[in-house]
């Protein structure tokens, strides 16, 4: 049984001011997102609220501009090399931070995070100057590189969290019975991290995607990607085109949302 | 031939074995790619920046001909009110930002601590499905609410409040609204993850002693929660020290911030020089912000540990 509180008016009215609080800064979180979905589907030329009539115009539009289009496929292009690039480089380091025997396994996970400490401008004006020094104009894949170096942190540490929780007997006992390490690591180990790596998947690829302060110094002049291509559509058109994109980003969201809480839980993303 | 040679030997090709070789030293091998694209892509060009900052380039085919230490570029930026006048301003909204986002997000992080499983779920998914929308959607809504034909002025003109549309986009309170809402998850989350590791059995044992909830929250949950508003503010700051999508679309043509100034010197001027100085500062003085929140966060527990002591 519970013991009694002691409960005065303060600190009903204490509590209540709180949950009213937190209850405004939910409605805060979701309410844009909610009006720009209802715009999104306004008959109207201009964005105006409330709408007047419901049609699938602007989505119809959206996938009609080469430019919006060419835009969704170069950062779908630098989503995935991201993530690949974030996957090849960053599990291994994940590894060795964790499991290596040699002196500096601190300092090496340290180094790992910096880059994702400088802001995402500073590291692309950076790329954008030491490129143009050496030759290397910027291109699809400065892009992706940039940004792969940019959030290589977050799947190092996901990685590396998962691992420390792992016990490395698991690995031994595979080895001592005469398995190989490599083969310890893809039996027992890559199956154990794969929900780590799952996760920082996704959050790599939607930064990959999504990337704006590092992708507006590095892409390529014919391959714009959706931030920037949305940027500017942003700044120069007044009709409903850009909630239309916004919807189809919304429902990725939403999508990358379920993968996550399918595969590793919401509360994975947390870790 | 000893008796080892009697186990077959695992099968495995060539690549299988140099993997294995690297493997099984636990040496620094496998993070070796890592650490040579991070000094390729991230530590030379930072180094290459800050000598653009700091020397009179000459650059000729790509190439810098001629360079020479110099603090002109620095002392330039200095002297030039149009940069104290950025940076304070970029500087006071992020900090404004922060602040109210650790008074919006707090509550919040409150309510998953004492609620059920449902409200759990609920606020999780609130708070992450944002971060996955791009930020210039969410900037974006943000035209469509408080625009001269938007929700908010309609709404107002509709119930009569008003007659004109408020001025309300292009404005400094515009580009606060745009930041604090785009923000908020980034500072929720940390505070989730430090608060829900000490859930149940301490609230438990404090309401046991006879503690209001408003106690319980003061004494028990706050103090145990200093960490994730200094890892929640280190992060909300830095990006909304650093951004230009908030204040380019809603703060208008003028409004220009530390990050929209960088921009213009490097896209728009190509001034290289201008650029690196100023990225430089937007650097340091970011870094020395956060220290700050690190030392105050750091004060913050070490004073209630004592007191808990």
């Amino acid at each position: 049984m519970r013991a009694m509180r002691k409960s005065s008016l303060g600190d009903i009215l204490g509590i209540g001011v709180i949950l009213a609080v937190a209850v405004f800064s939910l409605l805060l979180l979701v309410a844009p997102s909610i009006i720009v979905l209802i715009i999104s589907f306004d008959t109207r030329a201009f964005v105006s609220f409330p709408p007047e009539g419901f049609t699938l115009r602007w989505y119809a539009e959206v996938f009609e501009q080469g430019e919006l289009v060419g835009a969704m496929w170069t950062s779908l292009k630098v989503g995935l090399m991201v993530t690949l690039l974030c996957v090849a480089l960053g599990v291994p380091t994940a590894l060795a931070c964790v499991r290596g025997r040699f002196r500096g396994t601190t300092a090496l996970s340290v180094f790992v995070l910096l880059p994702h400490m400088v802001p995402g401008i500073v590291l692309g004006v950076a790329v954008l100057f030491a490129g143009a020094l050496v030759g290397v104009s910027p291109s699809i894949w400065l892009q992706a590189i940039s940004i792969a170096v940019f959030v290589m942190a977050v799947m190092v540490r996901t990685v590396q969290s998962r691992l420390m929780r792992l016990d490395a007997a698991l690995e031994e006992a595979a080895t001592n019975l005469g398995a190989t390490s490599f083969q310890a690591l893809r039996t027992i180990t890559f199956p154990l991290l794969l929900p780590a790596i799952l996760a920082g998947a996704v959050f790599t690829f939607v930064e990959g995607f999504d990337n704006l302060s590092v992708a507006i110094f590095t892409h390529g002049f014919r391959d714009r990607p959706l931030p920037v291509e949305l940027l500017a559509l942003v700044q120069y058109t007044s009709t409903p085109l850009v909630a239309a994109v916004s919807g189809v980003q919304i429902l990725l969201a939403v999508l990358a949302l379920a993968v996550v809480a399918r595969t590793i839980g919401l509360d994975g993303v947390n870790e | 031939m000893s008796a080892v040679a009697d186990i077959p030997a695992p099968r495995s090709g060539l690549f299988d074995q140099v993997l294995d070789k690297l493997l099984s030293g636990r040496g620094i091998w496998p993070a070796v790619p890592a650490i040579v694209v991070l000094v390729v892509v991230a530590v030379i060009p930072f180094a290459i920046l800050l000598s653009l900052g700091f020397s009179d380039v000459e650059v000729a085919r790509g190439a810098i001909v001629s360079q020479d230490f110099t603090l002109t570029h620095l002392a330039g930026a200095l002297t030039d009110p149009l940069y104290w006048i950025t940076f304070q301003r970029s500087l006071s909204l992020a900090l404004t930002t922060t602040a109210l986002c650790v008074l919006l997000g707090y509550p919040v992080a409150y309510m998953f601590v004492i609620g059920g499983k449902w409200t759990r779920r609920a606020i999780l998914i609130l708070t992450i499905a944002p971060l996955l929308t791009s930020g210039i959607v969410r900037t974006y809504a943000w035209l469509v609410i408080l625009g001269g034909r938007g929700v908010v002025n309609a709404t107002l003109m509709n119930l009569g409040l008003i007659d004109q549309p408020l001025r309300i986009m292009n404005t400094h309170w515009a580009v606060l609204i745009g930041m604090v809402q785009i923000h908020l998850p980034v500072m929720i989350l940390p505070l989730i993850a430090v608060m829900a590791r000490h859930d149940g059995g301490l609230l438990e044992a404090s309401a046991n002693l006879g503690a209001s909830r408003l106690a319980t929250l003061r004494t028990v949950i706050l103090p145990l929660s200093a960490p994730g508003i200094g890892t929640g503010a280190a992060l909300v700051f830095t990006l909304s020290y650093t951004t230009f999508v908030v204040p380019q679309l809603l703060g208008g043509g003028n409004y220009l911030n530390a990050a929209t100034m960088v921009y213009e010197q490097v896209v728009f001027s190509l001034d290289w020089s201008k650029g690196s100085v100023s990225s430089l500062i937007l650097m340091a003085t970011c870094l020395i912000v956060l220290v700050g929140i690190a030392l105050l966060t750091n004060l913050a527990t070490r004073w209630t540990k004592g007191r808990a002591a």
